[in-house]
């Protein structure tokens, strides 16, 4: 879902550049106002983490595999400014590093993966909390706004897409949202088996929605 | 562990990657910006291009044959989100077929399209990976910094890039470890065991994550971050930036 350099047309990724910056700003202001100066190497090595779990293939049907995505899971650890942050940075290394996505669509990218992905994901995961609060409800909320996220992200890029006169509108949505609804499967099964991991061995590392900031503000015991 | 590293050519000593970070950083997105605004009627120009980049190889001293190999393996990328363009592109036909009741049909304009947004996307990438190829991260970090991109953004990514390789080396550890303990098992049993390790991962990394701010204290971090930046703009890469940006816009005013 990484869009390349050429795909996007100015009166689209110009834009898109807009927004995006606009939301990382807002999105590091509320997130260093909740984790102050422990913010820098708590982002810097969670978008490690996060990177890095990227690379792990997991075997799915027939042979093939398909990797986590991280977008609720981040959203769902560390909350919902925080995760937009870590994934945005993922993005931009991949983006330098890797040329995975291109510079001049880096601001789409963004925008599909971190803002409709993550932010979008976390808000619909936030809305089921409220009405299931146990610890099943946490994972039931996880599958369901992983799923979202991949399906939000996937329609933000066919919209993109069809606006920048490439594909006819429903055929670039029904292409890229019913391939990304299966994908999204996936990724809801993968982020709830690490999300319930967590939840079992450090339930107090995950984010909190009611309260300010993150759960864990001392020094713990190791595993 | 084996890791392709991520900046293993930049201590080549070369022209182009001795050149100031910033001057650099600027020629290439000028370079990348224009080939993005390229017409696209004028197919001609996407050689000039070409022709410019691998000019700047050749003067980079990277081996042309890495260059190429790593190139390539976005190729796949651009062609699975752009094949289908070819197709539904509505225009004059070239060639049809029939697929039982599918019809397809392969479109002038279609074509066109495709291999213009594919040339956009491979040379953009190309310029992208002979940036990165030639130049020490953590400098170009600065230098972005100095280009006025929040240090906070700054400071982050560094950190990541400083992490990334421990983080890394960690996950492969725990995957040897249950590889050779795991043979048999079920799919599911094995997706669960990958699943729990991230986990391990995650809950690894949040304690590293606070042992290092605990170190930053105790030297005395407070907030704020102080780089030293050695570099000197000199007139050698006033006349790249200079050379670079005539270039481009040579191209783009004759070509398109």
């Amino acid at each position: 879902m990484h869009l390349p350099d050429g795909f996007l047309t100015p009166h689209i990724w110009i834009p898109a550049w807009l927004a995006s910056l606009g939301g990382l700003s807002y999105c590091f202001r509320k997130a260093s106002l909740a984790l102050k100066d422990r913010m820098i190497p708590l982002m810097g090595v969670m978008s490690a983490f996060i990177f890095a779990a990227q690379m792990i293939n997991f075997p799915v049907a027939g042979g093939t595999s398909g990797h986590l995505l991280g977008g609720v899971l981040a959203a769902v650890l560390l909350g919902p400014y925080a995760a937009a942050v870590v994934i945005s940075v993922v993005l931009m290394v991949q983006c330098f590093i890797f040329q995975d996505g291109g510079l001049t669509a880096l601001g789409a990218n963004i925008l599909n993966m971190s803002f409709a992905g993550a932010l979008g994901g976390y808000m619909s995961y936030a809305f089921i909390r409220r009405f299931i609060k146990n610890s099943k409800g946490i994972l039931i909320a996880t599958a369901i706004a992983s799923w979202l996220s991949i399906v939000l992200a996937s329609l933000f890029c066919a919209m993109e897409l069809a606006c920048s006169g490439l594909l006819p509108l429903k055929a670039a949505l029904t292409a890229m949202v019913l391939v990304h609804a299966l994908i999204g499967i996936g990724e809801a099964v993968l982020t709830c088996l690490v999300v319930s991991f967590v939840l079992k061995v450090r339930p107090d590392l995950l984010y909190k929605p009611e309260g300010s900031g993150l759960a864990s503000n001392s020094q713990s015991h190791k595993l | 562990m084996e890791h392709s590293y991520i900046d293993e050519y930049s201590r080549i000593k070369s022209f182009i990657h001795n050149l100031e970070p910033r001057i650099k950083l600027i020629s290439f997105f000028a370079l990348i910006v224009s080939i993005i605004f390229t017409r696209p009627a004028a197919m001609p120009a996407f050689g000039a291009y070409a022709m410019l980049i691998f000019l700047l190889v050749f003067l980079s001293k990277i081996p042309l044959m890495l260059v190429l190999s790593r190139s390539f393996s976005v190729i796949p990328f651009i062609l699975i989100m752009s094949i289908f363009i070819i197709f539904i592109k509505p225009g004059e036909p070239v060639w049809e077929f029939s697929l039982g009741i599918f019809k397809l049909s392969i479109t002038n304009e279609g074509l066109a399209m495709f291999l213009n947004i594919a040339a956009k996307a491979y040379l953009c990438s190309l310029s992208m990976l002979l940036l990165m190829l030639s130049t020490n991260f953590l400098n170009l970090l600065k230098a972005l910094e100095k280009l006025r991109v929040p240090s906070i953004l700054i400071m982050i990514i560094s950190f990541m890039y400083r992490y990334l390789f421990v983080l890394e080396d960690e996950l492969m550890r725990m995957k040897r470890a249950k590889d050779s303990r795991t043979i048999a098992g079920s799919r599911w049993f094995h997706a669960r065991a990958l699943a729990n390790m991230l986990g391990v991962l995650f809950v690894r990394a949040y304690e590293r994550a606070e042992d290092v701010y605990l170190a930053m204290c105790a030297r005395g971090f407070d907030g704020g971050i102080r780089t030293i930046y050695d570099y000197k703009l000199r007139i050698k890469d006033l006349c790249f930036l200079a050379t670079a940006v005539s270039a481009v816009s040579i191209i783009k005013i004759y070509i398109g």
